[in-house]
């Protein structure tokens, strides 16, 4: 008796997703000195070189310096002047997470699969440059590649890689991230 | 000379934390640049040592405006998400690694990337220990480049964070680490 292969989950509508990029967001506010500080704190990250303009101007980069992955988390603020989705979230759902409902801009649409269950798959940082206070960031999301993979028990799942890459208002590229995710 | 990883994980967990070699401020404005030369395999980086509690966590939610209750209402995280506590945030994790990085290549080199994986879930009570180790080393378009192994265990030494990381360190007679870092062509 031949063994039947299983279907696989990597279809032409998900391999279409490859490349598939979201909008470019201009985020909200610039980069300041006070988000900094409340970032760094909490990284517990005292380097003189986000806060001491005087010794800042001594080092190689001749003023303060914010965190690289400082801008991913900047980047997804909720602007002020759009709806609250933390708000909506809640007055929906009293019970919400407070975070799978919660819209976030610049989302890329879902991968067309019905593999539902969702599992973190690693993550990549690449720096280029540090930020500087007063810059504007943007960023962009794209699938750069999604794999199929078997299980043990020979059920192909996917293995998912959302990119994104922020840059300041010169074009000069901070830092690009890759967070993947296995779906079953 | 850092703590050795298996000597501080065969110690007390109040013993690893007296380990601790997180700089301070003046530690980082003074620190002396490290260059490819002085570097071997086998080396291992500095320990940064960690003891999150509740208010930590509440601290990194609030900071970087993420509001999942697993990482601050403990009924929520207990019984509906099923966890044994409040859960140390995987983005905080995430953020140390660059940092750690950069303290480590400062003041001229270059903390160019790294990939790692979640696994464990970390909670208040446990210390945890940022550990990198050097594997490999080469030289290319005349800067110096080295390759990591990193993580971040607990005071049981279970790995949460398995991954690599490439930096860059100056030639002793070296140029400069061009900036904005631009890697060298394949």
């Amino acid at each position: 008796m031949t063994q039947q292969a299983p279907p696989t989950a990597l279809t032409p509508e998900v391999q279409a997703m490859i490349g598939v990029s979201g909008d470019i967001v201009e985020s909200w506010g610039v980069v300041d000195g006070e988000y900094m500080r409340r970032f760094t704190q909490a990284l517990m990250d005292p380097d003189p070189r986000y806060w001491d303009d005087d010794f800042a101007k001594s080092t190689r980069y001749g003023e303060l310096i914010a965190p690289p992955i400082m801008v991913s988390y900047l980047a997804s603020r909720i602007r002020p002047d759009m709806d609250d989705p933390i708000t909506a979230a809640f007055e929906e759902n009293p019970e919400s997470d407070g975070i799978g409902s919660v819209a976030r801009p610049g989302e890329l649409p879902p991968v067309p699969t019905n593999l539902v269950r969702v599992l973190n798959a690693g993550n990549e940082i690449e720096v280029y440059a540090y930020p500087s206070i007063g810059d504007t960031i943007f960023f962009q999301n794209s699938y750069s590649d999604i794999r199929e993979r078997l299980g043990r028990d020979g059920t192909p799942f996917l293995i998912i890689t959302r990119e994104t890459r922020y840059w300041n208002q010169d074009d000069v590229t901070l830092c690009i991230t890759r967070a993947s995710t296995i779906r079953r | 000379m850092t703590t050795m990883l298996d000597d501080l994980l065969n110690m007390e967990p109040e013993e690893i934390w007296r380990r601790n070699e997180r700089p301070d401020a003046d530690g980082l404005r003074d620190k002396g640049q490290i260059y490819y030369e002085d570097v071997n395999e086998g080396d291992e980086l500095p320990k940064y040592i960690y003891k999150p509690t509740p208010t930590h966590l509440f601290r990194w939610s609030a900071a970087i405006e993420n509001f999942h209750r697993i990482h601050y209402d403990l009924d929520f995280g207990l019984n509906h998400d099923r966890n044994p506590s409040i859960l140390v945030h995987g983005s905080w994790k995430q953020s140390v690694v660059p940092q750690y990085l950069k303290d480590w290549t400062l003041p001229n080199g270059w903390p160019w990337k790294a990939r790692f994986e979640h696994r464990a879930m970390l909670v208040p009570g446990d210390i945890l220990i940022m550990w990198g180790r050097v594997t490999s080393k080469y030289e290319k378009s005349q800067m110096g480049f080295i390759e990591l192994e990193i993580g971040m265990k607990t005071q049981d030494g279970i790995e949460s964070m398995p991954g690599t990381a490439t930096v860059v360190l100056p030639l002793k007679d070296g140029p400069p680490i061009p900036y904005p870092f631009v890697p060298p062509a394949d």
